[in-house]
């Protein structure tokens, strides 16, 4: 009998002995994994230092190759990219013409949008070049020059510019022809905004080169003034660490907002 | 006025229609072309939005003459047919009704949408199989294209509309007093290749 009780204690125990050997060899294995990471954080952050290339991701990766489910996956060293031409809209007006006279409907359809994306593109880089090279100690950064299209529909042409000095900013875009702009500049007309005299007045109703406006404040991201533009054009300014209203409403002024308007056939 | 007559007059008007937007397409293309020309760019585009709108309205009649012209005992409403809406946003709606004329509620109609950024979410309906086939609602296959039947209680009576996605258009049947397999049936029947290929 006592046999008996000595044999069920230890097939009792065994399990419970092979459950914790398990758990410290799976707690060993988290712990090699860890110190990997950190030695891999470490020669990451060294090499960094050493070729000015950095490997943010946090993994393993080398910049040549990826190993992925035990495949290997060739890093792209460079590449010429993809050549951003504007479609050519007489070459578009053409094929829309023949599409249409087959009765291809939808290629005349399809070529029509890109025409409209070429003249649309064309709109937009001739109002950027008609916007000042700096306003007053900001310059624009030509890199972030951006005019986007999608020819017709919801999102329609927005044309974007940046000028800047140190952390002192002026965000300046224009959206135009977008079907929900009819929408915002209703509000806008109507008085959507309302204002208050109570309280800490963060928005108020503005006029910027005689147009109607909103003007807006957050401490996290400074100055915002909307100024609807004609029918289907809104007009955005931002500003960062302007030192107050006026600074900001001057460095506004500086944009030619007439051409802005002849050139998106705005009244 | 008899049958014949009544389709002569029908179909006359179809083709004055269809030539007027015909010369409204070729007239936006020359002020297209002459305003690019001269600089004037926001003219041009213009004229461009005014092709969008009648090739819109050109694809819808199209459509319209793909469908069959009947639909179990229910001829055409010839009235009821109808191209409207605007690309882009809510989309350019087909519409037609088979069944008596003067009785929207019991005919079997048809609305087709296309270029709707609304599609989006149904599809991603279909997508889930387990929204999909959910309760008052069916998963199935037309001509190869999934579709959505789903159930629809109105005032006592109990519908099926049949929901059909096409890329970035949508097509909706409705046969009110039918059940789910007769409206599978029924949509089994309609041209959906040759309805895709038209609004590609």
């Amino acid at each position: 009998m006592r046999h008996f009780k000595s044999l069920l204690f230890l097939a009792c125990c065994i399990p419970f002995y092979s459950a914790q050997a398990q758990l410290m060899k799976k707690l060993k294995e988290k712990a090699n994994a860890a110190a990997e990471r950190v030695m891999d954080k470490k020669i990451d952050e060294k090499a960094a230092e050493v070729t000015g290339v950095s490997n943010s991701g946090g993994g393993s990766n080398s910049s040549s190759s990826t190993s992925v489910g035990g495949r290997n996956k060739a890093g792209n060293k460079g590449g010429a990219g993809l050549v951003s031409t504007p479609p050519d809209v007489k070459e578009n007006l053409t094929n829309a013409e023949a599409a249409f006279s087959g009765a291809k409907y939808s290629e005349a359809r399809y070529a029509v949008q890109q025409a409209m994306l070429g003249v649309e593109l064309q709109i937009g880089q001739n109002i950027l070049k008609s916007l000042p090279q700096a306003i007053g100690e900001l310059q624009y950064n030509v890199a972030a020059d951006q005019v986007t299209s999608t020819g017709w529909g919801w999102a329609g042409l927005t044309i974007y510019r940046e000028y800047e000095k140190g952390d002192k900013q002026l965000r300046f875009s224009v959206a135009n022809n977008a079907v929900w702009m009819q929408a915002i500049n209703l509000y806008f007309n109507n008085g959507g905004y309302a204002q208050s005299t109570g309280g800490k007045q963060n928005w108020k109703q503005t006029k910027i080169k005689g147009l109607r406006a909103v003007i807006e404040y957050s401490e996290g991201s400074g100055y915002k003034l909307s100024a609807p533009l004609g029918q289907t054009s809104l007009l955005i300014y931002e500003g960062v660490n302007f030192a107050n209203e006026q600074d900001f409403m001057k460095a506004a002024e500086q944009i030619n907002v007439d051409n802005i308007k002849k050139q998106l056939g705005e009244n | 006025m008899n049958m014949k007559t009544a389709i002569l007059i029908t179909m006359t008007l179809c083709c004055s229609q269809f030539l007027l937007a015909q010369n409204d397409f070729k007239k936006g293309l020359n002020e297209a072309r002459a305003s690019y020309a001269s600089n004037k760019l926001d003219d041009s585009r213009f004229a461009m939005q005014q092709m969008l709108y009648e090739l819109d309205m050109i694809t819808g009649k199209e459509v319209l003459k793909l469908l069959p012209q009947k639909m179990l005992d229910g001829s055409i409403v010839a009235k009821a047919d109808n191209v409207s809406g605007a690309s882009g946003f809510v989309g350019v709606i087909i519409h037609r009704e088979w069944g008596k004329d003067g009785s929207p509620d019991k005919n079997i109609s048809m609305d087709i949408i296309s270029n709707s950024p609304l599609i989006a979410s149904l599809n991603a309906l279909l997508s889930l199989p387990f929204i999909g086939n959910t309760g008052d609602n069916k998963v199935v296959r037309i001509a190869g294209y999934k579709a959505l039947v789903s159930k629809i209680d109105a005032g006592g009576t109990t519908n099926y509309d049949l929901q059909l996605p096409l890329n970035s258009s949508l097509i909706t049947l409705k046969a009110p007093g039918l059940s789910q397999d007769q409206v599978i049936k029924l949509a089994n029947t309609l041209p959906v290749p040759e309805i895709a290929k038209m609004l590609q």
